[in-house]
């Protein structure tokens, strides 16, 4: 075809119009890319600035006197570091706690069949229409009468289940493990334990990968119940320490965009790594929390 | 190898009855095939022997033990499912070796049973692939191989060509029966294609609604089918039936159809005077007659096929198909005379649908 152009002169035509339509949309998506990293690149440039030059107008995205005072402010004067280590003890240590019983009651709730088992996953089911504020108080008495408040044990007590991986583990085992698998393995000589660490974990590898990525981040990201549960600064996560910037008459912004700037580190590390989970998960779910 | 005996089972899901009161006795070393329409229960037979269902009334017994509570490692049976059900992460040596693996086998031991299974099923050059590099039938062939290398007493295969295209069906359908030469091990096989069950089976289990209807061998099941149901469901083309009355017709008994043809009816037959009956004649058993002589009718559709001729003649308000070895020029719309062969249609009793004997 292209061997001989004018032959077909609309073929060329279509070819350069579909070029144009591809360039435009490259055009589209490269402009909105911008404006959504833009923030995290002057989060990171501010952590760099003097008091002057943060509020100085128009904003420079490279500092002109880049100083590290901030970082050296926070990492003194704050324990920001063990705020990054209780985020990431809290964030694994869920994440394990998550992957482990979702697996497990997702393959059960897919596979067994007895009728309690069916108001038991209607039970899971309601538990992720109830909003974590509405038992976020009495969890807290739980915590502190178990005598594990400001401890990584208080921190995970409301972070130990999460019904939505229930439920997609639950969906990922109905659809990509036949029965007849399971069959085939009991009658191959598989014992139950077996048949779930052997054939039904290695299966479900992808689902589990997407899980936990997205269960790092809900603990990564939580708030509100380490803010109530972790009372001393020692205790605290570093979304509740990044809080402590912002009172309710100033913003330390020099200080808070360094403290965030040494933050990014670990996430965007593991979202690198865990990049293709991430994708899958959201695609195959349509949900993200 | 071992023989099987089902003894009165029986199987419930809730109220519906799945299995009732089922005996089969499968001999030592032969080749059974449990056949019938979808839903009745051949596959459930099938795996209550697996051990993959309860067993609600009854025993089954394998090699003289009664395996009721045996659970389904212990019964000595390897089964072949429909979807193969290999597993996807493992290789295919890792799948054939995995029922030795777990039974604790030297790894030089199940190095040299699969090798051996791979060699006679034609697969040593894919044991380090995966299940979903292979095609279909490579797949069913693993699935075989994971049953061979455990050398069980009993196969057990549940519709494991259904999903093979036409042409590797048949080629499959041989090598299994190869294999069962080979092995001579005893192997239960479910279909619903009957043609299946009859190149295969030493023996055919015709099952419908959760009952045996019949069972016997392939020839005898074609030749005295023990009723309608039988009679329709083995053979291909389906075998016609004629609803009538046995009748006196000139000192003899005779058939009557409801179009007013009369067949001639075996003497001895048994059948009284006046008894509403039906007469099945398969298809390949018509031949051309003269005018007046037989069935006759206007031919609606006609299929030559070079070795033979299908057509389906309207008789009044009954239609009949037959397989003509005989070339026939004719189209439709013509008239065309047909009568069955001596000695080869069926009376059925119309009340009962059971056979009374060969008209």
């Amino acid at each position: 075809m292209s061997a001989n152009p004018s032959s077909n002169p609309g073929g060329k035509r279509r070819r350069i119009r579909k070029m144009l339509v591809d360039r435009g949309i490259d055009v589209v998506l490269l402009v909105f890319s911008l404006l959504m990293l833009l923030p995290l690149v002057f989060l990171v440039s501010n952590g760099f600035k003097t008091p002057q030059e943060m509020l100085a107008w128009p904003p420079t995205i490279i500092p002109a006197n880049p100083t590290i005072d901030n970082f050296a402010a926070v990492l003194q004067g704050t324990p920001l570091l063990r705020w990054i280590f209780n985020s990431i003890a809290f964030a694994v240590l869920s994440t394990l706690a998550i992957l482990a019983t979702s697996s497990i009651a997702g393959y059960i709730l897919a596979k067994f069949r007895y009728r309690s088992l069916n108001v038991i996953f209607a039970l899971v089911l309601a538990t992720a229409i109830v909003p974590f504020e509405v038992y976020m108080i009495p969890l807290y008495f739980q915590a502190q009468s178990l005598g594990i408040l400001n401890s990584l044990w208080g921190l995970l007590l409301g972070y130990l289940v999460m019904s939505f991986g229930i439920f997609l583990i639950r969906q990922n085992v109905i659809h990509s493990i036949p029965d007849e698998l399971l069959e085939a393995a009991r009658i191959d000589g598989a014992g139950e334990l077996w048949i779930f660490f052997r054939i039904v974990l290695p299966l479900l590898r992808g689902a589990l990968g997407a899980l936990g990525v997205l269960a790092f981040f809900q603990a990564w990201t939580a708030f509100a119940w380490p803010m109530i549960v972790a009372t001393n600064r020692e205790a605290y996560t570093i979304e509740v320490g990044l809080a402590l910037f912002q009172t309710g008459f100033t913003v330390d912004l020099g200080r808070l965009s360094a403290a965030s700037a040494l933050v990014l580190i670990p996430s965007i590390s593991l979202f690198v790594i865990l990049r293709r989970n991430f994708v899958q998960g959201v695609a195959s779910t349509g949900l993200k929390e | 190898m071992a023989a099987v005996e089902i003894r009165n089972v029986a199987k419930s899901f809730g109220p519906t009855d799945i299995i009732r009161n089922v005996n089969v006795e499968v001999p030592d070393g032969a080749f059974v095939v449990l056949v019938g329409p979808s839903g009745c229960g051949k596959s459930t037979l099938l795996r209550m022997i697996a051990g993959l269902e309860d067993i609600d009334k009854g025993e089954i017994v394998i090699g003289g033990r009664v395996i009721n509570d045996v659970e389904p490692k212990h019964r000595d049976i390897a089964m072949v499912f429909q979807n193969y059900a290999l597993y996807p992460h493992m290789t295919i040596a890792e799948n054939m070796g995995f029922s030795l693996r777990l039974a604790k086998q030297s790894k030089t031991e199940i190095a040299r049973r699969v090798g051996d299974a791979a060699r006679i099923l034609g697969l040593t050059d894919y044991l380090h692939r995966f299940p979903k590099q292979l095609s279909g039938g490579q797949r069913q062939r693993v699935a075989m191989g994971r049953a061979i290398v455990r050398q069980p007493q009993v196969f057990l295969f549940d519709e494991p060509l259904s999903n093979l295209d036409a042409k590797l069906r048949v080629q499959m359908r041989g090598e299994l029966k190869d294999m069962h030469a080979r092995f001579k091990t005893t192997t239960i096989y479910v279909t619903h294609d009957q043609i299946e069950a009859m190149t295969m089976a030493d023996l055919i289990v015709v099952m419908r609604d959760g009952v045996v209807e019949q069972i016997g061998s392939p020839l005898d099941l074609y030749d005295f089918p023990a009723n309608m149901f039988v009679g329709s469901f083995i053979g291909s083309p389906a075998m016609n039936f004629l609803t009538g009355t046995v009748r006196q017709h000139d000192g003899q008994q005779v058939f009557e159809t409801g179009s007013g043809f009369r067949l001639p009816v075996a003497a001895g037959a048994g059948a009284s005077n006046g008894l509403a009956a039906t007469l099945g004649i398969r298809p390949e058993h018509l031949t051309l007659s003269s005018r007046g002589e037989g069935l006759g009718g206007k031919i609606v559709t006609i299929e030559p096929t070079g070795s033979e001729t299908f057509v389906v003649v309207q008789l009044g308000a009954d239609k009949i198909s037959a397989l003509l070895r005989q070339r026939l020029t004719a189209s439709i719309g013509d008239e065309l005379w047909l009568a069955p062969q001596a000695g080869t249609t069926h009376l059925f009793d119309s009340a009962t649908t059971k056979r009374l004997v060969s008209a």
